[in-house]
């Protein structure tokens, strides 16, 4: 380990004050560690070391040596490769440490040792009661957020059919992500840990985001909740063992209190569909009272005829 | 590390060590390997020089490593995914969401509002769920069980709040049951603290949300749609075979009325094909609600 760190911390170290990009054979000859092996095992070192390096940020960029483009060498940008500082006070530094220590992404914690990049934190050592479990890992995520910041097409399966995307945004919402992106169709919203073999194109700065773009309230109005664009409202009626789970899923829709307990909520519905069947997991302690047509195909249902 | 000393000279080992979670003979042992790296030439004037000085950290001839790398774009996404789920949990402060709000300044040049991280809406009862694991005192829940469909008084020694797959939890012993239970935190109806402490234990087990089926449930084989497929997501199924157009699972729930209620809830898209105690419990939930809706 400490002979791949030497050569690792050298290797950035030569890239980063190279004037000029530095072929894979002048590396090897200058770098201790490297010199001794036969063309195959350095390679593959070479390659590991890379792969290192990128992981953690290090932007390894490949160019051509010359005009003719035949020969090619590495280098760091230095202007790449710095850190650009949000200039965090100690206080802010350990808040975001903390947090990070709270949080799980597949299953790992949200990259905490990415702090000491910004600087690093005084830890308390104190663990908090409190952790939230974001699903996916941060590497899927990562490649997307990638694609979202810096303007990159994506291209994935999805259900069976391939997608070629412009990634305006991507978010968390009842414990699943969301890539939002335009396509020849329009904007449309994708579940990411259903995308499969998903490739971020290279060329940046591919596309613009329409300027009426809000990632918030596409996210918010997932489910059957309606939003501006509802298709119609409903009253339902809540008895008094339920009305306390049903106001606690609602927001702020108008409701009435009555004097038994019960609660009538009127809400926006933009799916029918998907309202029916949350009406339902209520079972008889739900009553739609308008409209007709939605509390018919209540009964509907319930007699098992739709 | 070596930005940070060589911006703050004169910088205490100890200082050095709680910044960046080191021991005294880990960062010994590292500086000693920055010691030996440097330019190629490698010779005494091209070597990084890195030692420990009078208790004082002193890193020299290293001005190619005054600034630190940029953050990766999956430490990046994580960092601020962390912060914005903190601070959408109520339990942030000031400090995190000024934090959020610096890095995003540098990390999203197009604006905050391409990246948006929510949970589910909590925030009171988990504010307080949370105070009480923290001071350990216990409280009193009224709570209405999910697999169970009763409403239960019970004192919880609460050990930690979580959310996981879009739903907030509490973990606790539950002094009803004499064991460890994870609760819904939107199925707890009140919760109060009742005056006394306890001592948690040494170790807490992981924060995980799963039901664990148990050998009394009741089991149903049921045929889920292509519009039902979610339901493996959510619910702990076995998976008898699985076709494009057609799911079999066995679902299995600690009351009948959970497995009647999703299949009326999931309508055409599922069919039940085996379990006595899920029919009669769904032809008797299809008559209650017939009854609400007779007047």
């Amino acid at each position: 380990m400490r002979k791949v760190l030497e050569r690792v911390i050298n290797l950035l170290a030569m890239l980063l004050t190279a004037s000029r990009p530095v072929a894979a054979e002048d590396i090897r000859r200058t770098i201790p560690g490297y010199s001794a092996d036969s063309d195959e095992a350095f390679h593959r070192m070479f390659e590991r070391d890379k792969d290192l390096l990128r992981r953690i940020g290090i932007p390894i960029e490949l160019r051509p040596l010359d005009g003719w483009e035949v020969d090619q060498g590495y280098v760091v940008d230095p202007n790449a490769y710095r850190l650009a500082d949000p200039g965090l006070t100690d206080e802010e530094r350990a808040a975001l440490l903390l947090a990070a220590q709270m949080v799980r992404l597949g299953g790992e914690l949200a990259a905490p040792e990415a702090v000491l990049k910004l600087g690093g934190a005084r830890t308390t050592g104190a663990v908090e009661p409190l952790s939230a479990d974001l699903g996916l890992g941060a590497e899927t995520l990562g490649e997307l957020f990638g694609a979202v910041t810096e303007r990159r097409l994506v291209t994935f399966r999805y259900r069976g059919t391939s997608r070629r995307i412009a990634p305006y945004g991507l978010g968390h919402r009842r414990g699943h992500w969301y890539l939002v992106g335009g396509t020849n169709d329009g904007q449309r919203t994708y579940r990411v840990d259903r995308m499969e073999a998903i490739q971020v194109e290279g060329r940046t700065g591919t596309f613009r985001r329409p300027s009426d773009f809000d990632l918030k309230t596409v996210l918010d109005h997932l489910a059957w909740e309606g939003g501006p664009n509802a298709a119609t409202t409903a009253k339902v009626r809540f008895s008094p063992e339920v009305a306390w789970w049903a106001s606690r899923q609602l927001g702020s829709e108008a409701r009435e209190t009555e004097d038994d307990g019960s609660i009538t909520v009127t809400v926006p519905v933009s799916n029918p569909a998907s309202f029916l069947g949350w009406v339902l997991t209520f079972g008889e302690g739900a009553e739609v009272l308008a409209p007709p047509e939605l509390r018919q195909s209540v009964i509907n249902r319930v007699k098992g005829l739709a | 590390m070596i930005p940070w000393v060589i911006a703050n000279p004169g910088s205490s080992v100890e200082e050095v060590c709680r910044r960046f979670g080191y021991t005294e003979s880990d960062l010994a042992q590292d500086l000693n390997i920055v010691f030996v790296c440097g330019l190629p030439g490698y010779g005494p004037g091209d070597l990084m020089s890195a030692e420990i000085v009078d208790d004082e950290v002193v890193i020299d001839m290293a001005e190619y490593f005054a600034d630190a790398p940029r953050l990766a774009p999956a430490e990046a996404l994580a960092l601020l995914a962390a912060g914005m789920a903190i601070t959408a949990s109520g339990q942030g402060g000031d400090a995190l969401e000024e934090a959020v709000d610096k890095l995003s300044a540098v990390l999203l040049p197009e604006g905050s509002e391409v990246i948006d991280i929510d949970l589910a809406a909590e925030p009171e009862l988990v504010g307080r769920l949370k105070s009480a694991a923290a001071s350990n005192e216990v409280v009193a829940i009224t709570y209405t069980s999910l697999s169970r469909d009763e409403t239960t008084e019970r004192e919880v020694e609460p050990w930690s709040v979580f959310s996981s797959l879009g739903n907030w939890y509490l973990m606790g012993y539950c002094r009803l049951a004499t064991d460890r239970r994870v609760f819904r935190v939107d199925r707890i109806q009140a919760a109060a603290p009742i005056g006394e402490t306890f001592t948690p234990p040494a170790n807490l087990p992981p924060a995980e949300a799963r039901y664990v089926p148990s050998i009394e449930d009741v089991r149903a084989r049921i045929a889920l749609g292509p519009g039902a497929r979610w339901v493996t997501e959510y619910y702990p199924v076995d998976i008898v075979s699985d076709r494009t157009e057609e799911l079999i699972v066995d679902f299995s729930a600690a009351d009948p009325l959970v497995a009647a209620r999703l299949l009326l809830r999931l309508g055409p898209d599922a069919k039940l094909i085996k379990g006595e105690e899920v029919e009669r419990a769904l032809a008797a939930l299809r008559q209650r609600i017939l009854d609400v809706y007779r007047d």
